[in-house]
């Protein structure tokens, strides 16, 4: 996938258009200036927006596109194309190729005047979208045709890539549409376009079969992408694979598993599980033993012993550790990495001190975050108490101080079978560089696709889905392949 | 043939026990100098830092019971930091001299991706340790790895290529844990094993 930088033209400016709105601009810079910022090397392509002409219609940037050229860029230009002059204009200033929207959307005949005059290969379809509908003139309006009438017409004049925008996530930095571009049914080359915001967006489009690049904009000017990172890891010919986690909820020697942390049922031994999970492809096990920070800890060690010596997979334990010997305890009995929840939030230093002590590998910072108005507050004690921390920020502090990866479970979802919570991976996963594991609320086989596509999670755990059988890891790795993503 | 594990305290040593025996090995585990110098099958275990590893082999003369070991035609396997061992040396917190039993240098990785890399890698390999898992998965827990080793015969890509595993003759060193990669794991350990 080819990963093209994205720059919107006013004035002679580099600015950003929030929601396409002209009254709420923010303004980067001369072009020049900017490209060099961003680091984007001779031979790029690059996707240029002349949004005065997308208002009135008349082409002002030429000049621009034209010095941009004559630097070696492979520009692609748009804004407001209506007609065969309008796109002779862009050609003749230096420009590869023309992205026109509004006529592909909506007077064919005149599309198909530029196509046979300029060549298919010079010209992109752009196509906005807002809730499925197609948007046209500067997203002002409804265009007359359907999405797929759009795309089948477009495809017909021998036009070999197709720019899709969705509308409302471009520059809200809230992720691409990875389902849009997901249900297309088109043999088009697609560039995606509109919300990229994260390196994990522009991997996660990556796997996507049918996107053959993205623009990507706000976020390059942001620094919240690099473009040299970007193209590396998109090219990274060994896909890392993606980890599914069964979760072991251990009270008193037993797995049991409770529904927003209370109504506890029996649901097996703890070795049985282990084994059998590990044969069945999990790629890790948590022990969450729930019954630590109430009352006694010598079983949860046993339990620990015994699992981790039937087991040949990383084993995560986690649950009621106060002191660096407790978690010395846990690594002593088995356990490859340990879990801090509570005690971590009280004494933050205690995840530098295991840190420095055991390695940051065998640090997991758990986290149980609950919505709360607009942000996500720390639980602490099994999710019950809240610490008055926010969740987000407490991630990652943890990251600095030396945690290895985070634990991260959505207070609110754990046990409803709803899906991961998307926003609070996001909100993480943006911020952190270390892996977040996501868990809480997995159901179905999409929802752990989709926290590692939308949510940026590097993990998912799921602990009553496995132990109930109603999904099998089997089922979920499969799923996985099947879209992209990478397992083992 | 008896495999002779190195009882080193800065590796999880119970844990490569278990995998061993279950791949089938005949264990000793020893800290005797005379014991590993005489051994025909070694195994050299490691995690944590390369400089108190190399120290703890230095400071026990097991570094001279290796090589003598391997003078003699002995079979090596070094794991994780054990792996890292083998080389020329490794450059973290300063330079250390390794065992120099295969050629190269450890470096820490300098690429996009966060480190350490802790998780599952597909490599490619080739040769009879990795006789039916040449693409196969493996669990990583790693800083520092070699690059472009002269000896390698396994690669993985973690924000750019490194080495996987090394062999030079009768030395073999693997930077994954084959204790922690379930089956892909065992497998390698009882091909090293069977190996002769």
């Amino acid at each position: 996938m080819d990963v093209i930088p994205s720059i919107d033209l006013l004035d002679g400016q580099v600015v950003r258009l929030l929601h396409g709105d002209f009254a709420r601009v923010t303004a980067y810079g001369d072009p020049e200036t900017v490209l060099d910022t961003l680091a984007v090397p001779r031979g790029s392509r690059l996707h240029v927006v002349d949004l005065e002409a997308s208002r009135s219609g008349r082409p002002v940037e030429t000049a621009i596109v034209r010095r941009l050229a004559s630097r070696g860029l492979r520009i692609q230009a748009g804004g407001g194309i209506r007609s065969l002059a309008d796109a002779r204009t862009w050609i003749d200033a230096g420009a590869e190729k023309v992205v026109i929207g509004t006529v592909a959307a909506d007077a064919p005949e005149v599309m198909q005047a530029i196509v046979g005059e300029l060549g298919a290969e010079r010209v992109i379809a752009a196509v906005d979208v807002r809730d499925g509908i197609v948007r046209v003139a500067g997203w002002e309006r409804e265009a007359t045709a359907s999405l797929a009438e759009v795309l089948a017409r477009v495809e017909e004049l021998g036009i070999g890539e197709v720019l899709i925008t969705d509308i409302s996530k471009d520059g809200a930095m809230r992720g691409p549409s990875f389902a849009l571009y997901r249900s297309l049914r088109t043999a088009m080359r697609i560039i995606a376009s509109g919300g990229v915001s994260t390196m994990s967006d522009v991997v996660s489009l990556s796997r996507i079969q049918s996107v053959g690049a993205c623009v990507i904009g706000r976020a390059l000017l942001d620094g919240r992408i690099r473009l040299a990172e970007a193209r590396t890891l998109v090219a990274a010919p060994n896909a890392i694979p993606e980890r599914v986690i069964p979760c072991l909820d251990v009270r008193d020697g037993r797995v049991v598993k409770g529904v927003n942390f209370v109504d506890i049922r029996d649901a097996g031994d703890p070795v049985e599980c282990a084994v059998l999970y590990e044969s069945a492809g999990a790629d890790e096990l948590v022990i969450l033993d729930i019954s630590a920070t109430d009352a006694n800890r010598s079983t949860a060690l046993d339990v620990v012993r015994h699992v981790s010596e039937s087991l040949f997979i990383p084993l995560t334990v986690g649950g009621g550790v106060r002191t660096i010997e407790d978690f010395r305890a846990l690594l002593r009995a088995g356990a490859d990495r340990v879990a801090i929840n509570t005690a971590a939030i009280r004494n933050p230093q205690l995840i530098a001190d295991c840190a420095r002590e055991f390695g940051v590998q065998a640090v997991v910072l758990s986290c149980d975050a609950k919505r709360a108005g607009d942000h996500f507050e720390a639980m602490v004690r099994g999710g019950r108490e809240s610490s008055g921390v926010d969740a987000v920020e407490w991630c990652r502090r943890a990251e600095e101080l030396g945690a290895g990866e985070i634990l991260l479970t959505s207070v609110d979802r754990d046990g409803t079978n709803r899906g991961y919570d998307i926003e609070l991976l996001r909100a993480v996963t943006s911020l952190v560089k270390i892996g977040v594991i996501a868990s809480g609320g997995a159901g179905s086989v999409e929802h752990f696709r989709d926290a590692i596509e939308a949510g940026g999670a590097r993990a998912v755990l799921a602990a009553s889905l496995f132990h109930d059988r109603r999904l099998s890891i089997a089922d979920v790795k499969q799923f996985l392949a099947s879209e992209g993503i990478p397992v083992r | 043939m008896k495999t002779t594990l190195i009882d080193s305290p800065v590796a999880n040593v119970a844990n490569i026990a278990r995998a061993l025996r279950v791949a089938g090995a005949e264990l000793e585990i020893t800290r005797d100098t005379d014991i590993i110098a005489n051994a025909p099958k070694l195994v050299l275990p490691g995690v944590g830092s390369f400089v108190a590893a190399m120290r703890w082999l230095t400071e026990n003369k097991i570094d001279a019971a290796i090589h003598e070991a391997v003078t003699r035609g002995a079979t090596l396997l070094g794991i994780c930091v054990g792996h890292q061992l083998l080389f020329d040396r490794s450059h973290e917190m300063g330079t250390t001299p390794g065992l120099g039993l295969v050629r190269g240098e450890v470096r820490q990785y300098d690429g996009i991706l966060p480190v350490p890399q802790i998780g599952w890698n597909r490599i490619t390999a080739r040769g009879p340790l990795f006789e039916g898992v040449e693409n196969g998965v493996f669990y990583f827990v790693n800083s520092y790895a070699a690059v472009d080793a002269p000896d390698e015969i396994a690669r993985a890509d973690y924000g750019g290529p490194f080495t996987a595993a090394v062999q030079h003759q009768r030395v073999f060193g693997v930077q994954f844990h084959p204790e922690k990669s379930s089956g892909a794991g065992l497998r390698v350990l009882r091909n090293y094993i069977a190996w002769t």
